[in-house]
């Protein structure tokens, strides 16, 4: 038996560990030591691979970024600065199709602005979004799904974490990725709303609980109506957010890597400002900040630990393999590789997926004649669309984790997403047979 | 015939600098000397460009064995392996970095605390990695030390020393940030070296290069883990060495071809060239603290011996060092 | 999501305010902790566990603080910190090891419940001797850590080991490996605890 055929052997022990519902960490681990004791014939191997992955798998100043981009959001969501953005998108939205969902979309574009981190979206957006959406009769797991699905805005709108890694691995401007990834950023938000309505119109049981009601809801203009002086209050604090990170970052003062420091900085004193962290708040949320992201950096060291047992596989060689050897075009390329990170997105986290995809693939791209910011962006965005699919979707758990409903499981907002999975692949396309979406601002 | 199964591996791509050589003559060399007598074939394992293990982890990936021969940067190991980094506490030593490989290859192997030292950590050196001589890419040319008063310059790790006494900031980074940090303002240049900053188009943002003539580093070895160098027959050992000499010229010669089709593409894309006055780069030398005096504190002895070895072998081959840092220790 | 432990209060370790105010409230992070009469082993741990994780809480803070006392001191005073990149990175392993003991008591790591809540419903004791399989696999997993990490911290403190520039600025890194080795052993004691707590456990799985 190949070491290959081992690695897939593997894959599906790990799929199938998770699907019964080990922690997914617990597998990670313990199947990636496994594998490394079966291909090498060497425990010691496995361990002190082990020892290293634990101790420098993550120790990099861009994963230090997560928590922080973590406690931006939450401090966000306790002083109450996303739910205003939503209210006022809200309140603009009141009369569209879909209102509610696309309003959700409008206000994570904007705060995609500020965060690098998909996560930090799905938490704040849980919070303020689902119970909104619910209270107007829309399904608590679409209302989940629609969180889920447009919390990666904020890996693809600048600033952005994943778009760093590349930047680093492909040793492409990371500046220009960020320019690179606006375009299509706001592609995959308009796709979203014209997504969101049409399956309103199309599929109004997949939306509501109660289609009728949500007419009428709409159809109503009695309601009282915000000011613009009421919405322009409302939304002050995160313009003033997206003046700092955006602003900070492009006129030098600070690099992509801190901006998680100085926007987390930046939302507490508009959380001191609006006197939100009395009472003991203030430690609550730095207990969760500490809770979401043990939960996801975990995950990272056991991903990565798990992406090296399928390097000592041979894995990344025999795709490279397969790729030389592919005698590709260049679109047949970009498609093959697509493919195959959307496979691994199904069970790596995105920054795993990074690691071994784009040292071997940018090369090859770079040789077809591809422009590496166009790859890049690509590659991101299919990467993303990781983090919405089973059974390993990152996005789609913390939106899980931090709704904490028993009435709404895991596997309803997974289904929730697939709208949004769609649309992505369909940006992804677009993306991929127009390179100017991601290089025309260059 | 046998067959040898050999890991070999790298944290940076077959495209690096210190990683080309390895792939491209080392492995080579090694199948072609076996092949001639015909009793041993290696069979190789390739993991290269840090799908294994991070830059961090180069040193613990071949002396614990997860490859078998690996890039070892000893630049990144001043706690383990401070004896290597002799040269970046000794700037303005020498700019020929086909003699650092000369000299490092020999001492390396013949001096013993330098020898001891890989020996310790488990491990077998091969062949001698370096860079070429260090300048300043900058969005300024320097034309006097002034012109370095309060600026920040990218010079990470060890070379933040360099700038001590000049009235530089040194700010953290690696050849990844260069171009964005220069790019937003977080810094004005950077202290680099012409073969591996080509690719990072730094000079777009930074089109004044200044040489002030840092010098060569020594960024570590090519090394193969001992157990498993032990466990080789004598005639594969032998077919190693005999490889790694020829990794040696190759890797010299591979920097400064890169080092030179760098300065040409760079010039074409309108990099301005500056030279320091030697009276400016006389200052700069004096002005620097005695920094190698840390280092000394921390390896002692050995640290003594590898520093006098090492300006000893620069005076044998014709150089006068911009500074005797080892004189009077 | 949760792991082992239920949901609705069958063990002593879940949220006991689980439900969202009106505007956004914070959820209560209360009743964590076992009492001491009731279950001292579980007190112990839980104690341990949170002080830990207390430790790492406060550790993101540091950090933050940290970036923003850099980007300042670089961009307004010419002195920025040295060394915030390689502290930042260490950090974050750190925290994550401070963190995981009160995560595993708590019951917050990832994984896909869908199959193990049919597989419950069906039969709760088949989904409560799984889901004590699964945290002996925890167990079991961050004894490998441990193990792996022990001869490295040893060496540490040995060979007096440091990150950073000799010269520039040089951090010990005992502390730190020591925090991992530390975090694990708590780690795999919460995960037997929990093990035997859920084999116990009245009344089924959910
Ligand atoms: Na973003
Ligand atoms: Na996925």
């Amino acid at each position: 038996m190949t070491t290959l055929i081992i690695g897939f052997l593997l894959i599906a022990m790990l799929v199938g560990l998770v699907l019964l519902g080990l922690q997914i960490a617990y597998a990670l681990f313990a199947v990636g030591f496994l594998g490394i004791w079966i291909i090498r014939d060497n425990s010691g191997l496995a361990f002190k691979m082990l020892e290293l992955t634990a101790y420098s798998g993550i120790a990099d100043y861009l994963f230090a970024t997560i928590p922080l981009f973590v406690l931006m959001g939450l401090l966000v969501s306790v002083s109450n600065v996303g739910r205003d953005t939503f209210e006022v998108a809200e309140e603009l939205l009141r009369r569209v199709l879909c209102g509610l969902g696309v309003a959700t979309v409008a206000a994570n574009t904007i705060f995609a602005a500020v965060t690098g981190v998909s996560i930090a979206s799905a938490a704040v957006f849980t919070r303020v979004a689902v119970p909104e959406m619910t209270r107007h009769g829309y399904r608590p797991a679409f209302a989940a799904g629609t969180v889920a699905g447009s919390s990666v805005l904020g890996m693809l709108i600048p600033p952005s974490l994943l778009l760093i890694i590349y930047g680093v691995l492909a040793e492409v401007s990371i500046g220009g990725m960020f320019i690179a990834g606006l375009i299509p950023g706001l592609l995959l938000a308009i796709g979203f709303v014209v997504m969101l309505m049409g399956v309103s119109v199309a599929f109004p049981a997949f939306v509501y609980t109660d289609p009728a009601a949500a007419r009428a809801k709409r159809l109503d203009r009695t309601g009282p109506e915000m000011s613009a002086g009421t919405m322009f209050a409302k939304l002050i604090p995160i313009i003033l957010l997206v003046i700092l990170v955006l602003g900070g970052l492009y006129s030098g003062f600070f690099t992509p890597t801190e901006a998680g420091g100085i926007g987390a900085f930046g939302a507490l004193v508009i959380a001191l400002w609006r006197r939100s962290l009395g009472g003991g708040k203030m430690w609550q949320v730095m207990k969760q900040t500490g809770a979401i992201s043990v939960a996801i950096l975990v995950l990272l060291i056991a991903a990565s630990y798990y992406s090296r047992m399928l390097s000592i596989a041979g894995l990344p060689n025999a795709i490279a393999d397969l790729v030389r050897s592919g005698g590709f075009s260049p679109l047949g390329f970009l498609f093959f590789y697509s493919v195959i990170i959307l496979a691994m997105g199904m069970i790596l986290d995105s920054t795993s997926i990074l690691l071994i995809m784009v040292p071997i693939a940018a090369p090859i791209a770079q040789g077809l004649g591809i422009d590496l910011s166009h790859f890049g962006i690509i590659t991101v965005l299919a990467v993303e669309i990781g983090l919405l699919t089973p059974p390993f979707g990152i996005s789609v758990f913390t939106v899980h984790n931090t709704l904490n409903d028993p009435d709404v499981t895991v596997e309803q907002i997974f289904a929730a997403t697939l709208p949004f999975i769609g649309v992505m692949l369909v940006v992804l396309l677009i993306v991929a047979l127009l390179p100017a979406t991601a290089t025309a601002l260059l | 015939q046998d067959t040898v199964t050999v890991n070999i591996g790298s944290s940076h791509p077959e495209a690096n600098i210190w990683v080309y050589a390895m792939k491209n003559t080392f492995q080579p060399e090694v199948d072609r000397i076996l092949a001639e007598k015909g009793d041993y074939k290696v069979e190789w394992n390739e993991s290269y460009g840090g799908t294994l293990y991070k830059f961090t982890d180069t040193r613990a990936a071949v002396s614990d064995g997860i490859v078998d021969v690996g890039m070892v940067g000893t630049v990144w190991e001043g706690a383990a392996m401070p004896l290597q980094n002799v040269t970046y506490f000794t700037p303005f030593a020498t700019e020929d970095h086909k003699l650092l490989i000369k000299i490092f290859d020999d001492l390396s192997a013949n001096l013993p605390a330098l020898h001891d030292s890989w020996t310790a950590q488990n491990m077998v050196p091969l062949s001698s990695l370096i860079t070429d001589s260090y300048d300043i890419y900058a969005n300024f040319p320097i034309n006097t030390m002034e012109d370095l008063q309060n600026r920040k310059l990218n010079a990470p790790g060890t070379s933040a020393n360099w700038l001590q006494g000049t009235g530089a900031t040194p700010v953290d980074g690696a050849l990844t940030t260069y171009y964005t940090n220069i790019q937003t303002g977080v810094t004005e240049g950077t202290l680099s070296f012409a073969s591996g900053i080509l690719p990072t188009r730094v000079y777009e943002v930074a089109p004044d290069l200044t040489r002030v003539g840092l010098g060569s580093m020594y960024f570590g070895a090519i090394a193969a883990n001992k157990d498993f160098y032990d466990g080789l027959p004598a005639e594969v050992q032998d077919a190693f060495m005999a490889a790694a000499k020829a990794t040696s010229t190759a890797h010299g010669d591979y920097v400064t071809e890169l080092a030179t089709k760098a300065m040409a593409e760079m010039q074409a894309a309108g990099l301005q060239v500056h030279e320091l006055a030697p009276e400016e780069k006389a200052k700069w030398i004096a002005n620097l603290p005695d920094i190698v005096a840390p280092w000394l504190e921390q390896t002692g002895e050995d640290g003594k011996a590898v520093l006098a070895a090492y300006f000893q072998a620069l005076r044998d081959n014709g150089v006068t060092p911009g500074r005797d840092w080892d004189v009077n220790r | 999501m949760n792991d082992g432990l239920p949901h609705d209060g069958a063990g002593p370790f879940h949220d006991t305010v689980r439900a969202m105010a009106e505007d956004i409230e914070i959820r209560a992070d209360t009743g964590t902790l076992p009492a001491f009469a009731t279950a001292p082993i579980g007190f112990a741990l839980g104690s341990v566990a949170n002080l830990f994780s207390a430790i790492g809480t406060i550790w993101i803070g540091l950090m933050m603080v940290m970036i923003v006392l850099d980007v300042i001191g670089r961009n307004f005073f010419n002195a920025p910190i040295t060394g915030v990149a390689e502290i930042a990175g260490r950090s974050v392993v750190a925290i994550v090891f401070l963190q995981i003991a009160a995560a595993v008591m708590q019951g917050r790591l990832t994984r896909a419940d869908f199959l193990i809540r049919r597989i419950g419903s069906a039969s709760p004791g088949a989904a409560r001797l799984l889901d004590s399989l699964f945290l002996l696999v925890g167990a079991l997993v961050f004894a490998l850590i441990l193990w792996a990490s022990w001869p490295n911290t040893i060496k540490a403190f040995e060979t007096s080991e440091f990150f950073g520039v000799q010269g520039v600025f040089t951090i010990p890194t005992l502390p730190f490996r020591a925090i991992t080795v530390l975090g694990c052993a708590v780690a795999l004691l919460a995960c037997l605890y929990r093990a035997a707590m859920t084999w116990r456990a009245p009344g089924g799985a959910a």
